[in-house]
């Protein structure tokens, strides 16, 4: 259970954060900082820098990512900025474009 | 179904929230909402903005204006400063609301208090109205504009507010006219004749 | 209504009061006063009655017209049949959806915004 969900039709421009797990839906361009998980559904489109313990991107991201934990980019899922993360996954048919930092 | 969202109890949001669907709200969002469904802003929620959709329902606190395009209902425990306009407006028993409340088709209060005995009692809502910007707000770069930090119309009115040209508004300081003791008399004579 | 009868006072229908009314006791008003009511004791304007002035109780009903503002010790109900127009200050303002209101309203209360605030960086 998400404690935020971002639904498809929603979009924030600000800064969202929190101390718990945040799915995204629609559309964010801002900042987006939580100490748990963050979900960008197929459908997301983020502008954003995101931090929290892990990351999943199915949908659109562009903007820095650090995750305490992981980051997975899924199939048909896109991030374009640098990845700050332990361990990361990019799925086939996903894309990315930036840097990887593994030293955190 | 993803048209519904949730901004969880931990959660906050430093500007503006807008779109489609519903809304429900358990953390606290420092900026406008506006979308085309539900609001709920539940007992944890706190909201410092203006609140638009189809049907509000405050148990939380907002600091801010409210639309319903159908119906505001502010529940026990629910606290607003704002002013409030809806086609239908409940408050329960056991909810707070300091502003201006409006259904549809009423016409508006003068600016001023109806009453000018009444305006040395209201020095209270100094407290809340010019509350001190977010540090969050001022630090963000794309922060959202000052203008849903301005102090309620509600409140006194600010010097400033009163050198503003005079025609922009409503003339706030009327007395209210002498209604009683003038038509009193008049219908009273009227009466009298009529008996007769 | 369990109020004796000696305390109750009620304007009918078909009353029409044109000035002030004070004193004690229960209140219901079912026609029209046109002055400022003040009364000591629970002040009650009926489906269809109004009132064109301001009223002071120790609670109000509204379920007729009021244009002018109200004042109570304690609660001021505002029920879904009333049209009011003024300002409402009581210990309690509540308003019952599907009335017709234009009023402004003096609660005084804190809002907790807390300390959060300061947790986004």
């Amino acid at each position: 259970m998400a404690g935020t969900v971002i639904g498809e039709g929603l979009t924030i421009e600000g800064d969202i954060t929190g101390d718990e797990e945040i799915v995204i839906h629609g559309k964010l361009r801002g900042r987006l900082t939580t100490t748990d998980a963050v979900t960008v559904g197929s459908g997301a489109i983020v502008g954003a820098d995101i931090t929290g313990t892990s990351l999943s991107v199915a949908g659109q991201v562009t903007g820095d990512v650090t995750a305490s934990e992981r980051v997975d980019i899924q199939a048909g899922g896109k991030l374009v900025g640098d990845i700050k993360a332990a361990r990361f996954t990019i799925a086939d048919g996903a894309s990315f474009k930036g840097n990887v930092d593994m030293e955190i | 179904m993803g048209e519904s969202s949730v901004i969880g109890a931990s959660t906050v949001v430093s500007g503006h929230v807008r779109g489609e669907g519903s809304l429900e709200i358990l953390g606290r969002i420092e900026g406008d909402v506006t979308v085309t469904g539900e609001v709920v802003v539940g007992a944890s929620g706190r909201v410092r903005g203006t609140v638009s959709g189809t049907q509000l329902t405050i148990s939380g606190q907002v600091q801010g204006d409210l639309r319903g395009s159908e119906v505001v209902l502010i529940e026990r425990g629910g606290r607003v400063a704002g002013d409030i306009a809806s086609p239908r407006i409940g408050i329960a028993p056991g909810a707070f609301v300091r502003g201006h409340v409006q259904t549809d088709g009423e016409a508006a209060l003068p600016a001023a208090s109806a009453s000018a005995t009444n305006a040395q009692r209201r020095p209270t809502i100094a407290r809340v109205a010019p509350a001190p910007l977010p540090a969050s707000l001022l630090k963000a770069p794309h922060k959202a504009e000052p203008r849903k930090l301005e102090p309620m119309r509600a409140a006194n009115p600010a010097p400033a507010e009163a050198e503003a040209p005079r025609a922009a508004k409503p003339e706030p300081r009327r007395p209210p006219p002498p209604v009683i003791p003038v038509l009193g008399k008049g219908i009273k004579a009227k009466k009298k004749k009529g008996r007769e | 209504m369990n109020r004796s009868q000696h305390e109750l006072s009620v304007l009918g229908p078909a009353t029409r009061v044109t000035g002030r009314i004070n004193g004690a006791g229960a209140l219901r008003v079912e026609g029209s006063v046109k002055g400022d009511v003040s009364v000591h004791g629970e002040t009650e304007i009926a489906d269809g009655g109004s009132v064109e002035g301001n009223l002071h109780g120790d609670t109000i009903e509204i379920s007729g017209k009021l244009l002018g503002d109200a004042e109570a010790e304690g609660a001021i109900a505002v029920r879904s049949s009333a049209h009011v127009r003024g300002q409402l200050r009581g210990a309690e303002v509540s308003i019952e959806p599907g009335a017709r209101v234009s009023v402004r309203l003096e609660t005084e209360f804190e809002l907790d915004f807390g300390a959060q605030r300061r947790a986004v960086r």
